[in-house]
């Protein structure tokens, strides 16, 4: 450090503000970290499927034949047993659009779009370190216009879902990456005037949602799918 | 609970540096005071996130994409933000402490502050928080380089340049030392 840098940041030091947290944002933050702690929700039980079922059969006349009964419960156990890894899979690999447009809209509403503001995927990326356990891949598509303006952390259904954020001239465009082995088919659907898109390259699965044109969003989605199909 | 108390010791005591950095990005009380509480409460939401770093450079890299992302939503949209620069003026003759002695020195030492806030003021975002994390927070550059996502010889760059900046402009009225 230079003299010059000396004086210059001992004068900011001296004389510059400081400005200290107003007591108002201490206690409001310690209000709402305790009413946060209490009321953290639970995580469903799992076994609410399982109990209907019983309750079901509890709700049978106990006329019916006891032996059928049985059967029959088995059987639905069995039913249950086979299906509810099958649905619980389904949940897991793929929230529901409405569920991706209802994030999407409270993020442009409420925010934050970007929680890493950055036209560099070079910057974007690496922001992602060690605040998820994949990497997921991130695009550049600005000569294509598509502007990349920076991703965020999604909490979705208990998975922590990397997010990145694009503008096509004044519309934003979310797309969600996470991991995923399998190839799911191509979903396109559209939710409260939002477009969803929905693809998987075997190693990570997408879904692009914005208010933007169907072809529009199509057109980015091929893009991207180009882009990680090069790398 | 045990979590909570473990997030407000380590968080907490760095809600000065939080609040100054978000307050000298904003520019306005009320945003700033907006801006650490969603990114105390982000803070929380990723507190598995911090694990056993410094909470310090890892909180005030949340606000400082928070304020940024505000920053951008202002250019985009004119609802957000709204500069007071007269609430600003007032704000840092209030902040400035009581000062006692010889009246002429206060009144020197507070015309200096006011110069000094006004050339920091003056510089664009991406300078201004470069010199609020190193000259108010004293942060190293490697710290720095992670809370803004940019490479250390970037951070050192851009010190220069702001600090070029700074002292050109406090250098136009040689009565300001």
């Amino acid at each position: 450090m230079n003299p010059d840098d000396q004086a210059l940041s001992r004068q900011i030091k001296d004389h510059g503000t400081r400005y200290t947290a107003p007591d108002s944002l201490r206690a409001g933050l310690r209000a709402h970290l305790a009413l946060a702690t209490a009321l953290r929700p639970e995580p469903p039980a799992p076994a609410t499927r399982w109990a209907r079922w019983r309750a079901r059969w509890a709700a049978l006349p106990q006329q019916s034949a006891w032996r059928h009964s049985l059967a029959g419960f088995a059987a639905g156990a069995l039913v249950v047993g086979t299906l509810l890894p099958v649905v619980n899979h389904l949940r897991w690999d793929e929230p529901q659009e409405a569920e991706l447009v209802s994030n999407h809209v409270r993020a442009l509403q409420i925010g934050p779009l970007t929680e890493v503001v950055s036209t560099d995927r070079h910057t974007v990326k690496p922001w992602f370190q060690g605040k998820l356990d994949y990497a997921p891949p991130v695009m550049d598509l600005s000569p294509e216009g598509f502007a990349l303006l920076g991703g965020r952390i999604e909490h979705l259904r208990g998975n922590v879902v990397a997010t990145l954020a694009y503008a096509r001239n004044r519309h934003m465009i979310d797309l969600y990456v996470w991991p995923s082995a399998t190839k799911s088919v191509q979903v396109q659907a559209t939710r409260r005037g939002y477009n969803v898109l929905h693809w998987s390259d075997g190693a990570m699965q997408y879904w692009a949602v914005s208010d933007l044109d169907r072809r529009e969003l199509e057109h980015f989605t091929q893009l991207w799918r180009e882009r990680v199909a090069a790398q | 609970m045990n979590d909570r108390q473990a997030f407000e010791d380590r968080v907490l005591p760095h809600l000065d540096a939080a609040y100054n950095l978000a307050r000298w990005l904003l520019r306005s009380e009320q945003n700033a005071e907006d801006a650490v509480q969603d990114a105390v409460i982000r803070a929380l939401r990723y507190g598995h996130a911090l694990r056993d770093g410094d909470a310090k450079p890892w909180l005030l890299g949340i606000v400082r994409n928070t304020c940024f992302t505000l920053l951008a939503r202002a250019r985009n949209g004119p609802d957000l933000v709204e500069f007071d620069d007269e609430a600003f003026q007032s704000q840092i003759q209030q902040a400035a402490p009581a000062e006692h002695g010889n009246p002429e020195d206060v009144l020197q030492r507070q015309r200096t502050r006011v110069r000094v806030d006004a050339a920091i003021r003056a510089l664009s975002p991406a300078l201004r928080e470069v010199i609020v994390l190193r000259e108010f927070e004293d942060l190293a550059y490697d710290d720095m380089a992670r809370i803004i996502g940019i490479p250390i010889g970037t951070v050192m760059s851009r010190l220069s340049r702001a600090r070029d900046k700074l002292r050109q402009a406090l250098s136009v009225d040689p009565q300001g030392q």
